[in-house]
């Protein structure tokens, strides 16, 4: 059974493991659920948000230089067209003609538009019939070139870059005027350099570039990183759109021509001459900026997660802590509310019996009586038979005598007994009592070490009572020597002035209790004696009566080295047993 | 006293009929009842000195028994006998008009020296009853009559 009842208890405890560790797993995954995914959930969707936001707001600027490129481009060469439009309108071809006249017209406007290099007229045959600049063209004829059918065809021509007979990236502006019938051509030599500085030139951060190609995909600028000017694009050319694209070039495959990182690009149509101009950006410069934002709210998100997840470990393990505490004290009151039902359904069942058997013993008795009578009223009787009923008798006389005793211990064990309550000097109660034992306790070599506190209030309890608690204890100290040649009992006793009571202390160096012993022994006919030496009542008795004096009792055993009770006592017993108390007394 | 009339109510047959015997033994005039109605009938038609009284019985029982022979107004002393279990009701009954109370199982020896005690009290009682009952008789002649007259009625 005890082993039994041990196994038990240590299952419990595992069980109990299991259980907190179980509560503090769901606690803190509740804590979790409640605050961490809430916040990791906002968080993400905020910097979704944002750098959706950020990232359209960035497209737009993008946009916003592209468009304005466009437009600083589109004037230049409208400028330069109009100009030359212009003077054709307004001048004859004969005037022109004239070399000092075109010499003059060509300084006004290189002073008024600037960048460019030549200007020539040009007749109906394609032929120079006047030349102002720095090359010897008069007698190229051009009536062959594309140009020339071009701005004959349409009245106003821009060309493509072309290297032409100067060898150097150039591209012309050509306007006709029909005179009398005959058409004649201005053509102007743009110069480059300022054409192209006005679109290479333009920075965006380290990695931004701006070039524009032909519709056959030939760069007309030189653009920063991806060629030179009059190479072929790598990349193939876009179709002819309205207003301005942006889409993401995914990064070209790694050790190839095209090993270039993501880039965001934005192209759009000029409308004459009819080119594209393109502006590109690394993706991670252009987005660098949200990046960075968004792996700082990354990074706070994250920590503060951790910290609410550190803080909720901390919280928990501190909660299942005062829980464990809480629950430890319940069940210690659930021990200590058991043991008191056990005493109190032992107790009326003990008293039941033990008012049963005092019948049959008061019957045995006078059957007893009788018997001993007629010994006695007999003369014939024989004499050694006599003494022999007579021996007989008394011992029938000594046993009931015992059965009283037990019936006794019941029924003081139960509730049934009065108590009288008087004032008692503690200190002095327990001299006596050590006093009245000590011949007993000499015999087995047992000393006894009294530690009083001087000075103690008296109690107000009932002493007959209190001295069945301290003979039962020192009678159980001085069995707990059984075998041993010496051993001490030292009790002490201690004022409590927060609880208003008394602590005693018991402490013998006995055999000590087993861990599974030491939570029966308050039970009722619980006893490690030899059949018919204890009635397993003396340590429930007991507990019994210091709780109806309103105290309390404990013990703490290691087995070889000693036992301790300690027990509480109040200075003032309880009311219900002062309220029995007048009642007696007023008998 | 020998020969003092003691009743006996236990509802234990066996144990009141050892006591009768062993009481008859020690000289006393012993009546045995097994309840507390039968010790209200005999007590109503017989006078006694003692009265042994088991306070568990069936029925009606000790206490109630003791309340009823007190309303008999009688001189006869109460004896409570118990087992350990009901001193409480032991002391009520001492408080009811019980003279004493002994627990049972108890020896023979202490027995008669309680009932002797109770006798003791009721003679005294009784003796007293009479000399104030001569003393009233003595101031007042007509007093007699009276006395004679709630004997009557009885």
């Amino acid at each position: 059974m005890g082993i039994n009842g041990s196994v038990y208890k240590k299952n419990e405890g595992a069980q109990g493991k299991v259980y907190y560790s179980r509560l503090y797993r769901r606690l803190i995954l509740l804590t979790l659920l409640c605050s961490v995914v809430p916040l990791l959930l906002v968080g993400w969707a905020i910097n979704i948000h944002y750098t959706r936001f950020a990232k359209s707001k960035m497209m737009n600027s993008f946009r916003t230089q592209v468009d304005y490129h466009q437009r600083m481009i589109e004037l230049f060469l409208k400028e330069r067209s109009s100009g030359l439009q212009l003077i054709a309108c307004t001048h004859s071809k004969g005037y022109l003609a004239e070399a000092s006249n075109l010499a003059y017209v060509f300084e006004i406007m290189k002073q008024e538009y600037g960048s460019i290099t030549d200007l020539g007229v040009i007749d109906g045959d394609g032929r120079h019939l006047a030349y102002i600049g720095p090359y010897d063209l008069m007698d190229k004829n051009y009536s062959g070139a594309f140009w020339f059918r071009e701005v004959m065809k349409k009245g106003i021509y821009i060309s493509d870059m072309f290297m032409g007979f100067r060898k150097v990236p150039h591209f012309i502006i050509a306007v006709t005027r029909a005179e009398r019938g005959e058409k004649w051509i201005l053509r102007a030599t743009i110069d480059t350099q300022a054409f192209r500085s006005l679109v290479e030139n333009v920075r965006i951060g380290k990695t931004g570039e701006v070039y524009l190609l032909n519709s056959q995909g030939i760069f007309q600028t030189s653009p920063r990183f991806s060629g030179n000017i009059m190479e072929k694009s790598p990349f193939p050319i876009e179709t002819v759109h309205e207003g301005t694209k942006i889409c993401l070039l995914e990064a070209g495959p790694k050790d190839s021509e095209q090993d270039f990182p993501r880039q965001i690009v934005a192209q759009s149509w000029l409308k004459e001459p009819r080119w594209l101009l393109v502006v590109k950006q690394n993706y991670s410069e252009a987005f660098n900026e949200v990046n960075r934002a968004n792996y700082a709210i990354l990074i706070f998100l994250h920590l503060s997660a951790l910290t609410i997840l550190i803080a909720s470990i901390f919280i928990t393990g501190h909660l299942i802590k005062v829980i464990k505490r809480r629950d430890a004290e319940a069940e210690q009151l659930n021990k200590q509310l058991l043991q008191a039902g056990k005493l109190a359904s032992v107790g009326e069942l003990s008293a039941g019996v033990a008012h049963e058997i005092n019948n049959p013993l008061a019957i045995i008795l006078t059957e007893r009586q009788i018997l001993l009578d007629l010994a006695e009223q007999t003369t014939t009787m024989d004499a050694d038979f006599k003494k022999e009923l007579v021996a007989s008798l008394s011992q029938i006389d000594v046993q009931v005598q015992r059965c009283k005793r037990i019936t006794q211990n019941l029924l003081r064990f139960s509730r049934r007994t009065t108590s009288v309550i008087e004032a008692v000097d503690l200190n002095e109660f327990i001299e006596e009592v050590v006093e009245l034992m000590e011949r007993e306790a000499r015999t087995s070599g047992i000393k006894f070490i009294p530690d009083l506190e001087e000075g103690l209030p008296p109690l107000l309890t009932d002493p007959s009572q209190l001295q069945q608690v301290f003979l039962n204890l020192i009678t159980n100290a001085i069995d707990a020597h059984d075998g041993r040649s010496y051993g001490s009992i030292r009790i002490s006793t201690r004022s409590k002035d927060k609880s208003e009571g008394v602590m005693v202390v018991f402490a013998d160096t006995g055999s000590g209790i087993s861990l599974e012993n030491l939570e029966k022994i308050f039970d009722p006919f619980f006893t490690t004696k030899p059949v018919g030496k204890g009635t397993g009542l003396g340590l429930s008795i007991c507990y019994s009566i210091i709780r109806r004096l309103g105290g309390d009792i404990s013990v703490q055993s290691e087995p070889g080295k000693g036992t301790e009770f300690t027990f509480f006592l109040p200075y003032s017993p309880p009311s219900d047993l002062q309220e029995s108390i007048n009642e007696v007394l007023e008998v | 006293m020998k020969g003092s009339k003691i009743l006996l109510v236990d509802d234990e047959v066996v144990f009141t009929n050892n006591m009768s015997k062993l009481l008859t033994n020690r000289g006393y005039r012993v009546t045995a009842v097994n309840s507390g109605d039968a010790a209200i009938r005999v007590l109503d038609e017989e006078d006694f000195d003692v009265v042994v009284l088991d306070l568990k019985m069936p029925g009606m029982d000790g206490i109630t028994t003791l309340k009823e022979i007190k309303k008999l107004g009688l001189f006869t002393e109460t004896l409570v006998l118990t087992g350990h279990g009901s001193i409480d009701t032991a002391l009520e009954a001492t408080k009811l008009g019980a003279y004493d109370y002994l627990t049972k199982p108890c020896e023979i020896d202490e027995l008669v020296e309680k009932i002797e005690g109770a006798w003791g009290k009721k003679d005294d009682t009784e003796k007293k009853d009479i000399q104030e009952k001569i003393q009233k008789v003595v101031e007042s002649p007509k007093a007699a009559f009276s006395l004679f007259k709630r004997k009557k009625g009885k």
